[in-house]
């Protein structure tokens, strides 16, 4: 059962023992889960009800996992699904921004107790935020977690030229926000 | 202000200690309750065993088929005897053949025949209708 192709293991484990198979899933892939939807959602506590919703999402689901994309590229849909989901909620029930959350939360003291970065870490941060929804999760996926193009087109069902183009605009909007901001 | 380029790409954010041993042993002992979905296979393994039976008894009809072509004598093939042409004109054609043909039509009366048509007219329409020669000898 075993191949050079980590994500062939998982496949293979999914189909035969579907518990191990979940198990190295939440494993290998639960770090990179969150930092992308705490990047999305900014609140710790947001991205933990976020993240154990991906995992539950995926085990309901998991039959559905055809293996026609990898098991990586199926979470990460559904992870980014349940953190817009999130902050459309929050959205709804608190008249709140994501920026003006964002603003608030590298600013304030309470923010400082989850966020370690520097000023321009901080500045950084505030300009990702100013960003359109679709086109901050472009950005985050391609600059933090450095997602090849085709693989971000699988997780949002957009062409990999509309990404690419999203990504330089955003890089462009960021650089003058960083500049001129 | 530093550039996009200059600037750390490392994590800003903060969690609390121990927080993905945690969370991940939450997650397992959450799902451990719930009944997976179904894992689905692809279409071609599912029907892998059919394809195998279908292959099995193609292969069977192809070896029984070339057996029988091999090993039965041609003899004990039933179905239409096949003569060649030139049997034909030989055994059969001698006994009755198209000038015979064209004589006796001419000596016979065709009721309701139209006037201006010859004997060969007659005999070209019979063979260009493909008229069976053992069908128009048992009228003779």
């Amino acid at each position: 059962m075993g191949s050079t192709n980590p994500e062939n293991d998982i496949s293979e484990f999914l189909k035969s023992d579907v518990n191990k198979g979940f198990r190295i899933i939440v494993e290998r892939y639960s770090s990179k889960l969150y930092w992308h939807i705490r990047r999305l959602v900014i609140l710790h506590e947001d991205a933990n009800d976020a993240l154990q919703n991906t995992f539950l999402n995926a085990w309901r689901n998991i039959g559905d996992f055809r293996n026609e994309s990898s098991v990586y590229t199926w979470l990460y849909a559904i992870a980014t699904n349940e953190a817009l989901a999130l902050i459309n909620k929050r959205t709804r029930n608190t008249a709140l921004s994501l920026d003006d959350l964002g603003s608030y939360f590298v600013d304030s003291h309470e923010g400082s107790t989850w966020f370690d970065g520097d000023e321009a870490q901080k500045k950084l941060q505030n300009a990702i935020l100013k960003l359109p929804e679709k086109q901050r999760i472009v950005f985050n996926l391609k600059y933090f977690d450095d997602m090849p193009y085709e693989q971000m087109s699988r997780v949002l069902n957009t062409s990999a030229g509309a990404l690419k183009a999203s990504y330089h605009h955003a890089v462009k909007k960021i650089e003058d926000y960083l500049q001129n901001g | 202000m530093k550039e996009l380029k200059e600037i750390s790409k490392q994590n800003p954010f903060k969690v609390p200690e121990n927080y993905f041993e945690e969370v991940n042993r939450k997650i397992l002992s959450e799902t451990a309750g719930i009944y997976p979905g179904r894992i689905r296979k692809s279409i071609i393994i599912r029907l892998r065993p059919y394809l195998a039976i279908a292959a099995a008894a193609a292969i069977l009809i192809v070896l029984s088929y070339t057996a029988v072509r091999i090993f039965v004598p041609d003899k004990f093939k039933p179905g239409v005897p096949v003569i060649t042409v030139s049997e034909f004109s030989n055994n059969y054609l001698n006994e009755i053949d198209i000038l015979t043909l064209e004589q006796n039509a001419e000596s016979a009366s065709l009721p309701n025949v139209a006037s201006g048509y010859t004997s060969n007219d007659i005999i070209d329409y019979l063979v260009f209708e493909n008229i069976d020669i053992y069908d128009i000898y048992k009228y003779l």
